[in-house]
This record gives structure tokens, C-alpha cells and sequence, in this order.
């Protein structure tokens, strides 16, 4: 049985550690500080803790500020409004002015399920990824948070995380994380599939049941939605023909959207989507409002096998 | 503003200042000889307070221009750009020739600045309401790492509505940022009308002390009044609003919100230039 962590916590304690070795690290909190893991880190580093109360927008200028002057901020709250209360500084203060500015959106997709659409952040992969120069990262598993945030700060350049709410696993083994790198979690060749953030355990665990029926499905983890690893799709693809993304996003603009551009470019297979429908998403517990949208293990087992068998034998 | 109250003779005990202002009026009208269109009023309304903050107050070396302990001046109203661009080349920070690319393909100079392709820019400004947080991020930045940098701000009076300014005028309250000040340059114009008839936004000393600066009020073409106001230091973030006239120099459209963004005929920017080199000529005489 795996043992489950918090990925805020997860994240957080990641941050602190690092900021043991590196000094340039400063935290940034718009009244969200204890809830994206930084209690500890402002215990320790009081000096390295700003604190600007709840003002995204002026807390992602402040960080582009610091930054400028060689410190390494790191900005986390949630994800909705750290990437669309603050989009245009994120644009042009982090992105255009090429700022070394590290900005975390937690409780990621609708996993703050019960509050509703104002605190779901469905279209993050999207807009943050339209900026030139920023890299956009979905850690798949717990250990991943922790890898990918030493990566994110050793990177010079902006970036953009996103992490969830729900106990997290452990899926790829630690200390590889590369930004720009795919990491393969089954092999086969039945299709590929290519999947990011955390939602990766839930599609593993359609894969596997998958598996037992005979279909031996190529799944591909995606922690950096951009840039892609273009080249592990492709190679993948080639082999199968036929390519199902499954992401917390929309449709429109995510990991499915990057794929599909890729693999037409090539003209290399057919391409399915598997996202959140483009609706404003209710209310409810995170675990049924998967269910609700077919991307709990047992609605995609279901919508795999679907698309499998709808796809032409000599895709 | 009468066809008497011009730029010379000498009004202050900076002439040397009133001459440095006199070559960047003319600076910015070499860029219109580049192209004829840009946003005018703006420059030339700052353009003494910017004159005096590169004359007089920041510590900076065109030299040595990325020095980490240097003082930094954001234009937060990125729109004039040109004032900032005259002065920059005035204080040496770039070959004056580079002014003749304005507007053209592949320029460094564009309408609104470029920190990576301009030395001497230290951010990319132009949305409006953006300045104010990033300096208050780089006077945090000097302070946690001892650094003996300040950093000054100008922002324009139409700017003020933004709200981003009002989380980042808080932010730097509470944190205590004395490294900061912010000057708003009130011309009481922007591209619609007045900033009374758009979104009156008085009283700003009063608002600017309720968030909790510190802040004088100066006339913005007064070098004897903007020299020791942008020197002073309190313990607090200091605001100085700064009365101004837009356009001032170009007297065809001084005073006026024609001259917000400007478009002269060849006649008109020939008579704007032909007054700038005057007043150069006669500041110069009198330093002579």
C-alpha cells in the first residue's frame, strides 16, 4: 500500500528544505502561505516571508520586483487566482520582463470541488502557456512535487506549477525530473496514452485494468505540459497509430490541444481528447465529480476501451 | 501658460538641470523627426522630474549600468517612454543616434520600453498600473539583502483608476518600504478629456496618506522644488504628486489634450523644434 501525502504540504516542506541551501529563495504569500505548506518556512526564514494579503495581482508584481534583484521568489495559492487574477502581471512583469519568478497554483482542476467555479482552475495549461518563455508543470505524483519543484528553481526563468489538494501516491520513481521530459509509465501497443498532474493515478489504474483485459496500452506521463516532449509523442505514436490524452482542463488549449498539434503536424495518428467538459462545474466531492465527468479509474477504463475499439485495426 | 512663460532664461539654481531638460525636449522631437506620432503630452510633462532624478538623485553609472547596488527609476507609465528614452541618451546611457530609429522595424525604442533592449530600462511598462508593485518588489529585494539601492516610480495621474495600484500602494505601506518613492505626474489630462471629466480621482495626497505614505506635493517643472523632494528619505514609502503641464515645450499643444498623442504636420513639429533648439541655444549662452 503506498503511503498518501498532502501535496501542499509535500510542496511546501520541498521549498523549505531547498531554501536550507539557497538563500536567494523567498516565499510569497497572498494570505495563502499556510495553506500552500509555508508555515514551517515562515517559522524559520521570517525575513524571506512576504506576506501581501489577499492581492494577487500586486503579490505577482512584487515577486517580479524581487526577482530582479537576484532573489528567487516563489509565489503559491490557489491555482484560480494565481493564473487568472493576476494574468496580465504574470504576462508582462514575469513573463516579458523574463523574470526568475516561480509561481505555484494549488488545489489545481476542480479539486476544490465544493466551492465551485470561482476556485476551479480548469484553463491554467492554457493561458499560462500562451506566454513565450514560461514553463507550465503538472507533477504526477507526490515524489514528483518534490523533484519538480528543485527543478523549477534550479531552471532560470519563469515557470508555472500546478499541484492538487488530494492525498497523493507515488507512480515514477524519484530524483529524474527533468522539465521537458516525458516519463513512460506503461509500455504497449494496443494505443498511447498521454496524461499530466495528478489525475496521472487515476488513468494508471484504468490502464492496468485495461492491461488484464489484453489491451496493452503505451501510457506516457507528461509532467511539463510545456514545453512538450514532442519527440515521446511522436515516437510513441508511431507505433500505435492512435493517441488518447487524459487531463483535469479543458479541452481547449491543454495537453490534449498540444498533442493533437504535434501529432497533426506529423500527420502521425488519430487523436482523442479526454478532458472536463467545457461547462461550469458544480458542486460536490471531488471524488464524485470525477465520477460525474467519466475521469474517476472506472469512467476511463470505460472511455479507453471505447476509443480502442472505435479506432480503424490498421490506425 | 503664456508665450512668456518659456523655458528660458534660467528659473532655478540647477542650470545645469534646466539645460539637461532643455536637450531632452529637443531629444524627444528628434524622435517625432523619426516618426511623426507618439504619446507627447506625457513626455514632456515629466520630463524635468526625470531630468532631475538621472541629474541628481540616482546613483547610477551609464558605465557600470547592471551594478546589483545601483538606484533604479521605473516608468510605469510606459507610454512615455520617449521621455525616458531623451534622458537615457542625454546621460550617456546610449549613442544619441539611436533617437533617429524611433518608430522604425526592429528599434530598440519602441512606444512603450523594453528592459532587454534598452540599457538603462528596468522593466517592461506600458500596461498602466504595473510599476508601482515592481518597484516595491525591488525596494524588498535591496532591503533583504542589504543593498543600499532605492528605487523611484513615476506613475501618470490618468493611471491612478487601476486598481493594482492601490494593492501595491498597500503592500508597500505595510511593509515599510522607505526605499520607495513614487511620483505621480499630475497633467490633469489623459486621451478622453480631463482626469476630472474621465474619473476624477482627487484628492490623491489624501488618498495616497491613507494608505499610509508619506507624501509632499511639488510643482513637477520647478527643479528647485524636485531636486530636494526626490532626495528625501522618511521612514515610510514617500509619494511626491507632482503638478504638471502636458505637453509643456511644444507650444502649439501645451496645456492641451490634443497633446496626449501627437501627430504634427511637417509645419508644426518644424516650428516645435525650431523653439527647442532655441531654447538650447539660450540655456546654453547663459552656461556658457
Amino acid at each position: 500500500m503506498t503511503t498518501l501525502h498532502d501535496p501542499r504540504t509535500t510542496f511546501g516542506a520541498a521549498v523549505t528544505a531547498l531554501a536550507e541551501q539557497d538563500e536567494r529563495i523567498v516565499v510569497l504569500s497572498a494570505d495563502s502561505g499556510k495553506s500552500s505548506g509555508f508555515g514551517d518556512f515562515r517559522a524559520r526564514h521570517p525575513e524571506r516571508y512576504v506576506e501581501t494579503g489577499i492581492a494577487e495581482h500586486g503579490a505577482t508584481g512584487v515577486a517580479a520586483g524581487l526577482a530582479t534583484t537576484g532573489l528567487k521568489p516563489v509565489f503559491c495559492a490557489i491555482a484560480a487566482f494565481v493564473t487568472c487574477r493576476s494574468f496580465e502581471a504574470f504576462r508582462n512583469d514575469v513573463g516579458y520582463m523574463r523574470q526568475d519568478v516561480k509561481v505555484v497554483g494549488r488545489n489545481g482542476g476542480f479539486t476544490y470541488s465544493d466551492l465551485g467555479p470561482t476556485h476551479h482552475s480548469l484553463e491554467d495549461y492554457a493561458i499560462i502557456g500562451t506566454i513565450p518563455g514560461v514553463v507550465v508543470l503538472a507533477p504526477l505524483d507526490a515524489g514528483q512535487i518534490v523533484d519538480a519543484s528543485a527543478a523549477m528553481l534550479e531552471h532560470e526563468g519563469p515557470v508555472y506549477m500546478r499541484i492538487g489538494a488530494s492525498p497523493l501516491g507515488d507512480l515514477v520513481p524519484r530524483g529524474s525530473f527533468e522539465i521537458g521530459r516525458a516519463y513512460p509509465l506503461r509500455s504497449g501497443e494496443a494505443m498511447t496514452v498521454v496524461t499530466t498532474g495528478y489525475i496521472a493515478a487515476e488513468v494508471v489504474a484504468a490502464v492496468d485494468a485495461l492491461r488484464e483485459e489484453g489491451i496493452e496500452i503505451d501510457l506516457i506521463g507528461m509532467p511539463t505540459v510545456s514545453p512538450l516532449d514532442a519527440a515521446a509523442v511522436l515516437e510513441s505514436v508511431r507505433r500505435t497509430g492512435h493517441v488518447v490524452t487524459v487531463e483535469e482542463h479543458y479541452p481547449t488549449g491543454g495537453l490534449g490541444a498540444r498533442v493533437a498539434e504535434v501529432v497533426a503536424a506529423e500527420a502521425a495518428g488519430r487523436v482523442d481528447i479526454v478532458a472536463v467538459p467545457h461547462v461550469h462545474i458544480g458542486y460536490g466531492p471531488y471524488a464524485e465529480l470525477l465520477a460525474k465527468h467519466g475521469l474517476d479509474a472506472a469512467g476511463l477504463t470505460t472511455r479507453l476501451r471505447a476509443l480502442h475499439e472505435a479506432a480503424p485495426p490498421d490506425a | 501658460m503664456t508665450e512668456a512663460d518659456v523655458r528660458t532664461p534660467v528659473r532655478s539654481a540647477h542650470p545645469d538641470l534646466e539645460l539637461a531638460a532643455a536637450r531632452a525636449r529637443r531629444n524627444v522631437l528628434r524622435m517625432f523627426e523619426s516618426t511623426p506620432a507618439g504619446h507627447l503630452g506625457g513626455a514632456m510633462s515629466a520630463i524635468d522630474i526625470v531630468t532631475a532624478l538621472y541629474g541628481r538623485v540616482l546613483r547610477i553609472d551609464p558605465a557600470n549600468p547592471h551594478d546589483p547596488a545601483r538606484d533604479r527609476f521605473l516608468l510605469s507609465a510606459g507610454h512615455k517612454a520617449m521621455c525616458q528614452y531623451a534622458v537615457l541618451a542625454d546621460r550617456g546611457f546610449f549613442d544619441a543616434s539611436i533617437l533617429d530609429t524611433y518608430g522604425r522595424l526592429d528599434t530598440p525604442l519602441g512606444g512603450h520600453p523594453d528592459m532587454h533592449k534598452l540599457t538603462g530600462v528596468e522593466a517592461n511598462t506600458g500596461a498602466l498600473g504595473h510599476g508601482l508593485a515592481i518597484a516595491a518588489g525591488i525596494a524588498m529585494g535591496a532591503r533583504m539583502q542589504g543593498l543600499p539601492t532605492r528605487v523611484w516610480t513615476l506613475l501618470g495621474d490618468g493611471e491612478l483608476p487601476e486598481g493594482s495600484n492601490w494593492e501595491a500602494a498597500a503592500i508597500a505601506a505595510h511593509h515599510g518600504l522607505d526605499g520607495l518613492t513614487a511620483i505621480v505626474d499630475v497633467n490633469g489630462m489623459q486621451i478622453s478629456g480631463t482626469t476630472a471629466e474621465v474619473m476624477d480621482m482627487e484628492p490623491i495626497v489624501d488618498k495616497l496618506v491613507a494608505f499610509g505614505w508619506e507624501v509632499q506635493e511639488v510643482d513637477g517643472h520647478d527643479l528647485d522644488e524636485l531636486v530636494p523632494a526626490l532626495q528625501a528619505r522618511s521612514d515610510r514609502p514617500r509619494a511626491i504628486v507632482a503638478h504638471t503641464i502636458k505637453g509643456l515645450g511644444v507650444r502649439s499643444v501645451q496645456g492641451t489634450v490634443a497633446a496626449h498623442y501627437w501627430k504634427p504636420t511637417p509645419e508644426e513639429l518644424g516650428r516645435a523644434v525650431a523653439d527647442a533648439d532655441a531654447d538650447v541655444a539660450s540655456l546654453s549662452e547663459v552656461l556658457a
